[in-house]
């Protein structure tokens, strides 16, 4: 999406002090923007051995991809490009790539090394202050240059924007398909832009919820597992899966801790349900909420010492906040309609919602429910995740008539809203820190 | 257990809350009430036709590029337009010293022009040919002033300024056109870093010097307490990059040449984004 914003502002900016004409200071503040995407240069990485020519197409593919999905950058068509990159450890004619508006260049090259390994170089240049602004060397796996492409796009957007990049990260999310009486849901991950989808399960029980554990090595989700459910641990390493607990009733709506030692859930039981949080460790479990209405979704904040989550003890569904060992119980959500489904930030700022009203939307509101906001639009969007650097949410979107789901990205200001490319229909989307 | 599974459905799929049944029954309801309006109305509907107007032939005709149509519309003679006063007061202008033009326009209202001469005998010949011709235009110019004086009078609605700018000095209004102008064409390439936590506090500040085509002089520097912003801070850094790029993009600016010793040095070259960001 192309978003062209301009903005206008008053003006305050001449402080002219007369001391004489040829000694005068002028003092100038621009205080108005052209927010456009970055016209960025990212030629296909250089092979000094034709046998990495596909390799550098491919990793500067990736790279370009994922700067574009971001909605800050403008990746410029190849076509246009003047200067042939064929060393990068030779600077470049920046009057060249001036010439074509490219704002920065991204030059690399991928090289296979004598044991096997894929030796992968970069240089992000500023092409109108001619100078190099990051230079790095990656050395992996020929099969692993996905992620290096990703790597690669994260230092990039980190070095431009000032904050962390958010492309070398996985999704976790309910994939569905079948007829709509014979629903099949499996857990599934991919990598974020779509790639390299796996199914965890087999689709035999129902799914829901699924969750990533710090490292992105864990999941946590619900299962009907024998007509049971439950709330489960998914080892992505080990591919075993365990209950988590051995409760007499219904437990769901996990999620970890930031340390990853705890997960916070529901358990039913008589038709109320509480908030609880058990040590991984020890299994000991401790209850948080006690009151007669359904408490559910909780979400910690990123320092571990507040709990977000939803509850209808008021009346109806609304997002209320306490203090990890649940004292402090209050409702920040005063949205009108139905708020739910709480998550905490990764940078701690803001929580991000779903709100219930004349359809289902996505917010985003403060941490002390100031400033509330809808910044989506769809018939029905619901279960918003974060991406770890706190910009970029992700969310399920059902059309009207409740046909297909899909995931949607949308920019945390509202902007930039894409499709994430799914293997047939997905929902419930979980997005992973980034990968150590 | 039934207890227990509507309270899945109502907390973790709350999709399944909204009910399609009443949209169709209200939509087959509303389309049947259409379909008997149409019924029951089609008979007046008929009668009205039968009295419908006759048809106006119309003839499309295209219209040639070129056309000998002479405009209709009559040149309106501005009041601007009339004054030849100018070259009346002009005349004395040339041949008498300064002093002698501040003059003039005080004789010009009377009708008289011969009364000028008393304050020097010299000049007379001079503005002897001049004042007859003008003389019953200078009188229309006045009227036309006083009209235009009538209108300037304080507008009923007219308010105070919340604060009055009082200039430095005589420069002070072009200085502003300079700050405007070399702001405008910056702001076209400034795109700072937004969606950071507190962006909109990010303030880079640099020093700059601009050649006389317009160019930038080496690179903009940070002034010593943005830089050292901006080496702690990594959004700061983005945002001093940002704000340098549109610097060196947007350049060479345009800027008055005869006023270049003004905006030669820049003293303080400040981003505000907090407006940007919104």
């Amino acid at each position: 999406m192309k978003w062209f914003l301009h903005l206008a502002a008053a003006s305050i900016a001449a402080l002219y002090l007369a001391t004489g004409p040829a000694s005068a200071e002028l003092h100038v503040t621009v205080d108005q923007a052209n927010l456009q995407p970055m016209p960025i240069a990212i030629p296909d990485f250089a092979a000094p051995s034709s046998a990495d020519t596909v390799a550098g197409q491919n990793i500067a593919k990736v790279i370009r991809a994922d700067l574009d999905r971001s909605g800050l950058f403008r990746p410029l068509d190849q076509k246009a490009f003047i200067e042939k990159i064929a060393n990068i450890n030779v600077a470049p004619q920046f009057a060249s790539w001036r010439a074509i508006n490219a704002q920065a260049l991204v030059a690399g090259q991928v090289q296979s090394q004598p044991d096997g390994r894929l030796r992968v170089d970069f240089r992000l240049w500023d092409v109108f202050g001619e100078s190099q602004m990051i230079g790095q060397q990656y050395f992996t796996t020929p099969d692993n240059w996905r992620r290096i492409a990703h790597i690669i796009a994260d230092a990039i957007y980190e070095r431009i924007t000032g904050e962390k990049g958010y492309f070398d990260t996985r999704i976790v999310f309910i994939s569905e398909s079948g007829p709509a009486l014979a629903r099949k849901k499996r857990l599934a991950v991919m990598d974020q832009d779509g790639a390299n989808p796996i199914f965890l399960t087999r689709g035999d029980y129902l799914v829901l919820t699924p969750r990533f554990n710090p490292t992105a090595q864990m999941i946590a989700y619900m299962s009907y597992i024998g007509s049971k459910p439950r709330v489960y641990l998914f080892d992505l390493e080990s591919g075993r899966q365990e209950m988590l607990g051995n409760f007499p009733n219904m437990t769901f709506s996990p999620r970890f801790s930031p340390d990853g030692n705890k997960v916070a859930m529901s358990l039913e039981s008589g038709g109320n349900s509480d908030i609880y949080i058990m040590d991984l460790r020890t299994r000991a479990i401790s209850r948080l909420t006690s009151d007669p209405g359904i408490d559910t979704s909780p979400s910690f904040s990123p320092d571990g010492t507040q709990i977000a989550f939803e509850s209808d003890r008021g009346g109806s569904q609304q997002i209320y906040v306490m203090n990890a060992d649940g004292s402090n119980q209050h409702r920040i959500s005063f949205l009108a309609g139905r708020n739910g489904t709480p998550v905490w930030s990764p940078r701690g700022d803001l929580i991000a919602f779903t709100n219930q009203g004349a359809g289902f939307r996505v917010g985003v509101m403060k941490t002390d429910g100031t400033g509330a906001r809808l910044i989506t639009n769809g018939w029905e969007d619901e279960g918003p995740t974060w991406a770890p650097n706190g910009r970029v949410i992700m969310f399920g979107r059902t059309a009207q008539g409740g046909r297909g789901s899909q995931i949607w990205s949308i920019d945390v200001s509202g902007r930039n809203e894409r499709r994430v490319p799914t293997p047939g229909d997905a929902s419930d989307p979980a997005w992973s820190p980034l990968i150590q | 257990m039934s207890q227990s599974l509507s309270l899945t459905s109502a907390s973790l799929s709350p999709t399944t809350a909204r009910s399609p049944r009443v949209g169709v029954v209200f939509a087959v309801v509303l389309h049947a009430a259409v379909v008997a309006a149409t019924l029951f109305s089609w008979r007046h509907t008929l009668e009205i036709a039968d009295q419908s107007p006759p048809v106006i032939p119309v003839d499309l005709v295209t219209v040639g590029d070129k056309t000998n149509i002479s405009p209709t519309v009559q040149q309106i003679v501005k009041p601007q337009d009339v004054p030849a006063p100018p070259p009346a007061a002009s005349p004395p202008a040339t041949p008498a010293p300064p002093p002698q033009a501040e003059a003039a326009p005080e004789l010009a209202p009377t009708p008289q022009a011969k009364p000028a001469p008393p304050p020097q005998p010299a000049a007379k010949p001079a503005p002897a040919p001049a004042p007859t011709p003008p003389k019953p235009k200078t009188d229309a110019f006045a009227d036309l002033l006083n009209n235009l004086t009538k209108p300037a009078a304080t507008p009923r609605n007219a308010r105070v300024a919340d604060r009055t700018v009082k200039g430095a000095g005589a420069m002070n209004a072009m200085t502003m056109d300079l700050v405007d102008a070399l702001k405008n064409q910056i702001a076209q390439c400034w795109s700072p870093p937004v969606g950071g936590p507190n962006s909109e506090q990010l303030r880079p500040q640099f020093h700059l010097q601009l050649n006389r085509d317009g160019t930038v002089v080496g690179m903009p520097q940070l002034t010593a307490q943005s830089a050292a912003e901006a080496v702690a801070n990594p959004y700061m850094r983005a945002a001093a990059d940002a704000a340098r790029r549109a610097i060196m993009t947007c350049q060479p600016y345009k800027l008055p040449p005869d006023k270049y010793d003004t905006w030669r040095d820049i003293t303080s070259l400040d981003f505000d984004p907090s407006k940007a960001v919104q």
